[in-house]
């Protein structure tokens, strides 16, 4: 038989794993470029228990620890001179509009590229889309720049304006991997959205908050373990004494 | 416990980006070097309550769900392809491109390579060479009794030679640009070679339609700056320590599970 004391603490200890693996993540990604840090939230889950309530005292409810969601930080990292014409950063809020196969997808990594038709893409090759569509430059433009409001000019002419989307939610954004987030809802254009050239955004993620709570879920877990523990020889104490058969 | 894959997926990451720093570090004073840039990217998100998923038949919806993270892979290594400082070595066959474009190699198997490194030197039948003894396309020789070598900001070369006054025209070093010049492929000994990402070659006339202009008698340098580089390795190196305490918070976790019994 298994009692409530043990499932109570597993269930803290899953939560605990899940916990470090976020944080993990958020450390592996310390230099990825637009990574945005996520953490993970649990909540109090309520078992509805068999109640006598008639007896007295009542049947205690038990409560275990559920993880509910993971929230992403969506606050802006620190931007990087990198120089590169072709690196973008945005100023505040706002995401970059990349076509992919999948669809529609977005991205505050800003370290463009030009493919060999001479489209604007990311490290992917997908095409980073302007008002008009997709980027293109051939072999008569010059150098290129890109105004703060996202126009991007080159020597010969104007090749149209960077999209740049804002979301009523950005909670609602899912991460897909490859710095790219989806969204279910169609975002605005972001009026206020102030571009920098030659800059990249690097990672959100504040090295000593996740180092921090890494060893908070370590000690939280070992303090796990060391209850369990003692509820097991709490048990193997019981059993040898009450078993003796005089 | 997927802790430790990650971390791990992060700790190799910051190796390669340590790599490719010191790389850059390395090749500090390489003529006509373009330095590389580690881009990381975020890995597959395993979904275990999906955002959007609804909790009730009211309609009620998860507003963001659990994501866990796979750690983090290299996307690429792209090259930045901005103009390094131009040193003045006064040697007459030194050559330097201020602005966008690539000096054409013929290697001897017979393909076309482009660098940037234009220290150039005459052979034994007096062509204009790279150190490697490369012929500079289109193939310029110089005559035995040349005194001088002028080449012009437009790639002109000209020799006086012998008593004549008047400079001789030995031919025009042509230049080769590329849509996109970060595609290109390295292939070492300063020599970089076309590829389907680069796209195709447009040789032209330096000093006109975007190409650059030529610059005799100086060397470009390297485009590495040691204090960004310095800087990046600090990052690079703390990132790594950084992954490697998260190994051993995770092993300690396991540590204790496995203790229990």
């Amino acid at each position: 038989m298994i009692d409530n004391t043990i499932l109570v603490a597993l269930s803290r200890q899953v939560a605990l794993r899940r916990q470090m693996d976020v944080i993990a993540n958020n450390l592996a990604n310390v230099e990825t470029g637009g990574f945005k840090a996520s953490d993970i939230l649990f909540e109090e889950h309520m078992m509805p228990v068999a109640e006598a309530t008639s007896a007295l005292p009542a049947d205690h409810d038990v409560s275990f620890v559920i993880d509910t969601a993971t929230l992403t930080d969506y606050s802006p990292g620190p931007n990087q001179q990198t120089g590169n014409p072709l690196d973008v950063a945005i100023d505040g809020e706002g995401w970059f509009a990349i076509e992919t196969a999948a669809g529609e997808r977005y991205t505050r990594n800003g370290g463009f590229l030009l493919d060999p038709e001479g489209n604007l893409v990311t490290v992917n090759g997908d095409k980073v889309l302007g008002d008009g569509g997709p980027i293109t430059f051939d072999e008569s433009d010059g150098a290129i720049s890109i105004a703060p409001d996202g126009t991007i000019s080159t020597e010969a002419g104007d090749k149209g304006r960077l999209r740049v989307v804002a979301f009523a939610d950005e909670n609602a954004l899912e991460s897909v991997g490859s710095n790219l987030y989806a969204a279910d809802e169609q975002p605005q254009d972001a009026e206020n959205a102030r571009v920098r050239q030659g800059m990249l955004e690097g990672s959100n993620v504040r090295p000593i908050v996740e180092i921090t709570r890494m060893i908070e879920v370590t000690r939280a877990y070992t303090s796990m373990s060391s209850m369990l523990q003692n509820i097991d020889d709490m048990r193997r104490d019981a059993i040898g004494v009450l078993a003796v058969v005089q | 416990m997927k802790a430790l894959q990650i971390a791990a997926s992060g700790m190799m990451a910051q190796e390669l980006n340590v790599e490719v720093i010191s790389n850059n570090v390395a090749n500090m004073r390489t003529t006509g070097f373009k330095r590389q840039r580690a881009d990381f990217q975020d890995l597959l998100y395993q979904n275990l309550r999906r955002p959007g998923a609804s909790t009730s038949d009211t309609g009620t919806i998860v507003p963001t769900g659990i994501q866990i993270g796979g750690g983090v892979k290299t996307a690429a290594t792209p090259r930045v392809m901005s103009q390094g400082n131009i040193l003045m070595t006064e040697k007459d066959l030194d050559v330097a491109i201020r602005g966008d474009g690539f000096f054409r190699v013929q290697l001897p198997d017979g393909r076309t390579a482009y660098t940037r490194d234009g220290s150039f030197e005459r052979d034994a039948l007096g062509q204009i060479v790279t150190v490697d003894g490369y012929i500079i396309e289109p193939g310029i020789t110089i005559p035995e009794d040349a005194r001088a070598v002028s080449i012009n900001s437009e790639g002109l070369v000209q020799a006086f030679v012998a008593t004549d006054a008047e400079p001789v025209d030995l031919g025009q070093i042509d230049l080769a640009r590329f849509v996109n010049p970060a595609g290109l492929e390295a292939m070492g000994d300063n020599l970089f070679l076309e590829t389907p990402s680069s796209g195709a070659e447009q040789v032209g006339v330096a000093g006109t339609e975007g190409f650059g202009m030529l610059q005799q008698g100086y060397l470009e340098q390297a485009n590495v700056n040691s204090v960004s580089e310095i800087s990046d390795l600090i990052a690079a190196q703390r990132a790594y320590e950084m992954n490697s305490r998260v190994i051993s918070a995770a092993d300690e976790m396991m540590q204790s599970t496995s203790s229990l019994r």
